[in-house]
């Protein structure tokens, strides 16, 4: 009954991760990141390993939440805990890693959970891709950009910010900068 | 068309600036050129990437406030680096040291265990106590439910010694009664509404529940039909109920409720009852809202106000089936309702009659 009830939990909260509420999502962070640090540092990884660490797996869990065809069978803390795991041999392997995988971390990630983290990898690709692109931007273009895809500005708001006339001025500069954005992005994405 | 043109075009397209007329020149010309169609697909993928990026980076940076706001001290183990191991030599002397530390630590440990026990021990006996002072309370409410009848000061032409109620349960005089109202009773008599007494003798006695029932031995009396039965279910809890007694030398009338299904201590051959209850109601039938018996008034609590108990009339029933079949056969006893659609104070009119005073003298 109380395991149910966890569960129950465990589902509002990712319910509100999937709205984008910040309290679910504080929520699940400080309720579960203390393990996993513990986890590490016992394991003699750094409080930097741990956040990195943690960190993918929450992106991971968002992805997941964000599709909205997540549902959640095991306790949220399993899930992290499979997630990191997987993560943990994925460092391992590529060798970017030092620290031996902790038996404690079970094997309870089903297959379709591999396949996310499969998922996870090729949007994690891109997802290096389009930070590379965004980085070599000049400005204004990258705060422009920053400003509408990350902080949904309005163009109105953009305007203002960068002292343009009126907001199809800021919008002719927005074109400006995707033709370049696109450029680059496509010969990143094609090597 | 330039470049510029073209990805401005798109970008209205895409997000849906365009009028209706220029959407469908601009879906016109998707078709008729492929290069456009593929200019739109890329851009659309390039923005969800954007959008994608977008979202993980403030993901991200939500986490980062999150993280940056927790307490890490808190969950950190206290030292991390092991303490360096030290080699020491011991000394004779200090073994010597060490074991007498030891025995007194060990003595000191074993007669606090010891003390602890003990006075554990008591503290039961003195929680057992209590609980028997509780018990013995309750007796004594239960016995002071005997109407002393001495005491008010009666005519002497009418002397008797305990008073209670008792009701017939069948058409050839036999009553029932609490075992307490006729316990160490040398002669008991019945005396009805009418002012009618009556001899009686306790023909069968239950201790364990309370529980005594009498047969009118005087050859005056003369048995009617009972209106009433003993109901063989359980009343349930907040059913109506009422009762008749004797508290005082006239007939009294009183309702309450079934407030449990055990009674005293958990006894679950008797109700809690919330109904007045005084001296001399011992043996007083309970009434549901039919006027079928559903139990007999044994007692109250005298700790709290408005608790009383009685035996469930199912309880009498299987007595009653366990008593020898030629004392009392069970067509004697067992009778259809005729209460049934009276209003009460016609039951209680009806009822009156086959409702007695036990008088016990001793």
């Amino acid at each position: 009954m109380k395991h149910n009830q966890n569960i129950e939990r465990d589902r509002e909260l990712l319910l509100g991760l999937t709205r984008n509420d910040d309290r679910a999502l504080a929520t699940i962070y400080t309720e579960n990141y203390p393990s996993i640090l513990r986890m590490v540092l016992q394991y003699n990884g750094s409080e930097d390993d741990a956040k990195d660490l943690f960190q993918e797996a929450m992106i991971i869990l968002y992805e997941k939440a964000q599709k909205g065809e997540f549902d959640l069978y095991s306790k949220l803390k399993t899930f992290l805990y499979a997630v990191c795991r997987h993560l943990w041999l994925k460092k391992l392997q590529t060798g970017n890693w030092q620290l031996a995988l902790p038996d404690e971390l079970e094997e309870v990630l089903p297959a379709e959970d591999a396949n996310t983290i499969a998922e996870h990898e090729e949007k994690d690709q891109q997802f290096r891709v389009m930070e590379k692109t965004m980085s070599t931007m000049g400005e204004p273009c990258k705060t422009i950009l920053e400003d509408y895809y990350i902080r949904k500005l309005s163009m109105q708001d953009i305007a203002g910010k960068f002292g343009y006339t009126n907001s199809e001025n800021a919008k002719n500069q927005k074109y400006k900068c995707l033709m370049r954005l696109k450029k680059l992005f496509f010969e990143q994405y094609k090597s | 068309m330039n470049d510029f043109t073209l990805i401005r075009d798109i970008e209205r397209y895409l997000e849906g600036e365009m009028s209706e007329q220029e959407r469908t020149a601009f879906e016109a010309l998707r078709q008729s050129n492929p290069a456009v169609n593929e200019q739109v697909l890329m851009h659309q993928q390039l923005i969800q990437q954007l959008d994608q990026y977008g979202q993980r980076v403030a993901f991200q940076e939500k986490m980062d406030k999150i993280h940056a706001s927790l307490a890490i001290d808190e969950v950190l183990p206290p030292s991390r680096t092991a303490p360096p191991t030290k080699i020491f030599t011991i000394s004779r002397r200090l073994i010597t040291n060490m074991a007498a530390a030891a025995c007194i630590a060990l003595i000191t440990s074993l007669s606090t265990i010891a003390l602890m026990q003990n006075a554990n021990r008591q503290k039961t006996t003195a929680q057992y106590e209590d609980v028997r002072r509780v018990l013995n309370n309750i007796q004594r409410s239960q016995n002071a439910l005997i109407n002393d009848i001495n005491s008010k000061k009666k005519a002497p032409a009418n002397p008797g010694t305990y008073g209670g109620t008792g009701f017939a349960i069948s058409n050839n005089g036999y009553v029932v009664t609490n075992y307490h109202v006729i316990a160490g009773a040398d002669s008991i008599y019945i005396q009805n509404t009418k002012g009618e007494a009556f001899k009686a003798a306790s023909v069968f006695e239950d201790i364990s529940s309370d529980l005594a029932i009498l047969k009118i031995t005087d050859s005056t009396f003369k048995g009617q039909p009972l209106p009433y039965t003993l109901k063989p279910q359980h009343a349930l809890r907040g059913e109506a109920v009422f009762t008749l007694g004797y508290p005082r030398d006239e007939i009294v009338y009183g309702e309450g409720y079934i407030s449990a299904q055990t009674g005293f201590n958990g006894d679950s051959a008797a109700y809690q009852v919330s109904i007045p209850v005084n001296p001399g109601n011992s043996g007083a039938p309970l009434m549901d809202s039919k006027g079928d018996v559903v139990g007999i008034v044994t007692g109250k609590q005298t700790t709290s106000d408005g608790i009383a108990f009685a035996v469930k009339s199912a309880h009498l029933k299987r007595l009653l089936e366990e008593m020898p079949k030629d004392k009392l056969p069970k067509k004697e006893w067992n009778h259809k309702n005729r209460l049934g659609g009276l209003t009460r104070v016609d039951q209680v009119k009806k009822l009156e009659d086959f409702v007695y005073m036990v008088k016990v003298y001793n």
